[in-house]
């Protein structure tokens, strides 16, 4: 008994900070602002959490197996833009979702066999996929987005069930999928494995390209069923879809703990608890009218501080020691 | 004899684990000092703390009769106290000078970098000691012995008082450790104090002066070295004696097809007309100096490296093309030389280290782990290859060298390894993990499954290997029955 209660205390204090940081969130903005607290507000922070959220499990993966997806956000555009651009001509809604799902898988087969094939650091490799799939949805798009798209399209993001948007169930729906997968499958202890010694697993008989092939190839996946959302929460696919996605979504893997430097380290729980709190971060600015300009900066700080903790953390100790 | 450097009521817990209970440690102006204790007993913890990069909770530590304080390596190096790491710390792209004067150039009168200086200073040190290495020589072309060497000469140039040396002899052949031995002669001779961390201790009854054993985080002896014995060295650091089982006789009349054959292996540079056979139930020995080939020709049976031409054959079939994923299917394991490199996955725990290669025999529908099972068969293996472990969810990178050699082999065990490759399987382990080790894989052999042990430790293949193959600069020499060969024989051999 004593060893399970103590599994439990020391995973939560793992994210004891996190959670303190969504608390004190949640009290300052309680008082600060009168719209906080409201079913609204809170199912709005949700909902636009939905794309980066969900992108950001494709994010964590890849960072887990020691790589990088910048190509995130060009993936996610050029996804939504030849599935709807489909539907605009006559197709039904399922074959739009059914290509769309597609590109986002064959965009990330690219990212994979770049990175193990052809042995290319995984931050140039996606580097030059993000400017390609962007380059092709401009390039297609001419400049104009695309919007009117079907009603049962446009449901799967914006309708509601019991009250909450659909945005949300997905969400939440993926991460426990995700969760699932990472802690209780051999696919996810595998990736975990490859990401902590690529070396070791080479010697150990499995097969690291498989692996990290089939993570970027997922990575594609919720980049599209995001876009999916996205756009019919929207009914377009902007112009400028999904701008910035990449540095939202590896700030969100890192505040929850993920390693850029080291793989194998970092948790869907973290990454979710990271999410949340940019997400109460955004709003808060929001309710505190904030100007957007000035957005970014603060993420920046907030990330800078959310890696430097691990320096601050030792010299607290030290402090204490001495 | 003065004390240089005393240790006093060292303390140090991490976390809740008490690494030094009150521990006394005293070097005396002249003197060379054996620091000795197994694998977790606080050596290197109580080295760390003279270094400056742990702090003791409590205690205090004198330096030629004064109270210090060392905070940092810096702190360390102003008293004069070098240290000579395990692992080497040398700058591959930089020359030999560049290194030896690394952090120290000289400057010229205008303040300038005086590269002929340093140059001239590290050459003429390299003469004087008859060194063969020339200062202009890229360190990273060297071998490791002369990197060993050269952090030495790092010494000698900043007029050190202590050297620290952390088991300096581990990648060094027996003609590099008299090279190595003599060095420390001249040291001394210009009245250095050592600290001398082996788990050679043959080599520690040889040159050091006096010992310190440390058990269980606490002192248990104080030793002069000239009037002591390796069992009574042994004692003290373990408490009892390390027992090795019987090494397996060959078995007369094993007609069995042999299960490994090379072929006329060849690889440019490092290997050629590489023949072998291996009988079914044997252990067999590689021996050679280090850049021999030994562990070229591991890596390249298990398809790590590639090979130029010539046949692996196992088990009767020729296998093109080797991979590890394709020999540990056909229930070939290795071991490899370096496993702070390939060995484990450090973040991960004991139990998940030990499953690494089997985990899809643990995979439910979907793709789920079966969770219990895994983990009572982990934790089976690794009681059987004696980790010491406070429990198997610990993480493998905070064990000892001989604990994570341990989870290491522990692994290829549970991949049921009809054929088992180890390359320098016990460097860096302490003497009583070795014997563990040893018994391991003669209990396996016993079981049926052959083992290919390529090593540079002579003693380690006379006690335990049936036949021991020769190599030398990447051909075979020689195969000798072990229990006929005497080790100054292998010596001969081998260089």
């Amino acid at each position: 008994m004593i060893k399970k209660k103590n599994s439990i205390l020391s995973s939560i204090s793992e994210y004891a900070v996190l959670i303190g940081i969504v608390v004190v969130f949640i009290i300052g903005m309680s008082i600060a602002s009168p719209y906080f607290l409201t079913f609204t507000n809170i199912t709005n922070i949700i909902q636009y959490v939905s794309t980066y959220g969900i992108v950001s499990i494709g994010m964590l993966l890849v960072i887990l197996t020691g790589g990088i997806n910048l190509s995130v956000g060009g993936t996610l555009a050029i996804s939504a833009y030849i599935g709807c651009s489909l539907m605009l001509r006559g197709f039904p809604w399922y074959v739009s979702v059914l290509v769309c799902i597609l590109t986002g898988m064959m965009v990330g087969l690219v990212n994979g066999l770049a990175v193990t094939k052809l042995n290319i650091p995984p931050l140039i490799a996606t580097l030059a996929v993000e400017q390609i799939t962007r380059g092709v949805h401009l390039g297609l798009a001419q400049g104009a987005p695309l919007t009117g798209f079907s009603q049962t399209y446009l449901n799967i993001g914006a309708s509601k069930f019991l009250n909450l948007p659909m945005a949300v169930w997905w969400t939440l729906l993926l991460y426990v999928i995700f969760f699932i997968i990472l802690y209780k499958t051999c696919f996810g202890r595998t990736v975990y494995a490859v990401g902590g010694n690529p070396m070791a697993t080479r010697v150990s008989g499995i097969n690291n390209h498989k692996i990290i092939i089939f993570v970027y190839i997922l990575a594609g996946i919720l980049c599209a069923i995001a876009g999916i959302i996205v756009t019919g929460r929207m009914n377009s696919v902007a112009v400028s879809i999904a701008k910035g996605l990449d540095t939202r979504c590896i700030t969100c893997c890192v505040l929850g703990g993920a390693s850029v430097t080291r793989g194998g380290k970092g948790t869907i729980i973290g990454c979710f608890l990271g999410v949340f709190i940019i997400g109460l971060l955004q709003n808060s600015l929001d309710l505190l009218a904030v100007s957007s300009y000035w957005q970014e900066f603060i993420q920046g700080i907030v990330l800078f501080l959310a890696v430097s903790a691990d320096f601050f953390r030792t010299l607290i100790a030290r402090r204490k020691k001495k | 004899m003065k004390p240089i450097i005393e240790m006093k009521n060292i303390v140090k817990t991490f976390s809740d684990n008490v690494v030094l209970d009150h521990v006394n440690f005293t070097l005396n102006q002249g003197e060379t000092r054996a620091l000795l204790g197994v694998n977790g007993a606080g050596k290197s913890t109580l080295i760390k703390i003279l270094n400056g990069i742990y702090h003791a909770d409590s205690g205090e530590i004198y330096f030629e009769g004064e109270r210090v304080r060392i905070n940092s390596p810096q702190d360390a190096e102003k008293l004069g106290i070098r240290f000579v790491h395990q692992e080497l710390n040398v700058c591959p792209d930089l020359t030999v000078a560049e290194n030896i004067f690394i952090g120290h150039l000289k400057k010229n009168r205008f303040g300038f970098y005086d590269e002929k200086g340093i140059y001239a200073a590290s050459q003429d040190l390299l003469n004087q000691l008859e060194i063969n290495i020339k200062a202009t020589d890229r360190v990273g072309d060297l071998r490791a012995a002369e990197m060993q060497i050269i952090e030495i000469l790092k010494a000698m140039i900043l007029n050190s008082k202590v050297l620290v040396l952390d088991e300096p002899t581990s990648s060094l052949s027996e003609k590099e450790k008299v090279i190595f031995f003599n060095l420390l002669g001249t040291l001394k001779e210009r009245g250095v104090s050592f600290i001398f961390i082996s788990h050679f201790l043959e080599d520690v009854l040889q040159i050091s002066d006096h010992a310190t054993a440390l058990k269980d985080s606490r002192n248990n002896g104080e030793f002069d070295t000239k009037k002591t014995t390796k069992e009574e060295l042994i004692f003290a650091m373990m408490g009892k004696n390390a027992i090795q089982k019987e090494r397996i006789e060959a078995e007369k009349g094993n007609d069995a097809p042999p299960i490994l054959e090379l072929r006329n292996l060849c690889s440019s540079g490092k290997f050629r007309n590489i023949n072998l056979s291996v009988q079914p139930g044997m252990i067999l020995g590689v021996c050679g100096l280090l850049g021999a080939g030994k562990s070229e020709i591991a890596r390249a049976i298990y398809g790590l490296d590639k090979y130029d031409s010539g046949e692996i054959v196992y088990k009767g079939e020729v296998i093109k093309n080797p991979t590890p994923e394709k020999m540990m299917k056909n229930h070939v394991a290795i071991v490899t030389e370096d496993r702070k490199l390939e060995g484990f996955v450090p973040l991960m725990s004991i139990s998940e280290n030990i499953t690494l290669s089997t985990l899809r025999r643990y995979a439910a529908k979907l793709g789920f782990v079966k969770e219990k099972l895994r983990c009572a068969k982990s934790l089976k293996i690794a009681q059987s290859v004696t980790v010491k472990m406070t429990s198997d969810k610990q993480k493998v990178e905070s064990l000892s060298g001989g604990n994570q050699q341990k989870v290491i082999i522990g692994r290829c065990l549970e991949s049921d390894p009809e054929l088992f490759i180890l390359d320098e399987p016990t460097r860096g382990v302490d003497v009583y993990a070795k014997t563990e080790i040893y018994n391991i894989l003669i209990d396996m052999a016993n079981r049926g499954v052959t083992v290919l042990i390529f090593s540079s430790e002579l003693e380690e293949l006379l006690a335990v290997c049936t036949e021991i193959i020769v190599l030398r600069s990447g051909e075979i020499k020689e195969r000798v029955q072990a229990k006929e060969t005497g080790k100054a024989e292998l010596l001969s051999l081998i260089s």
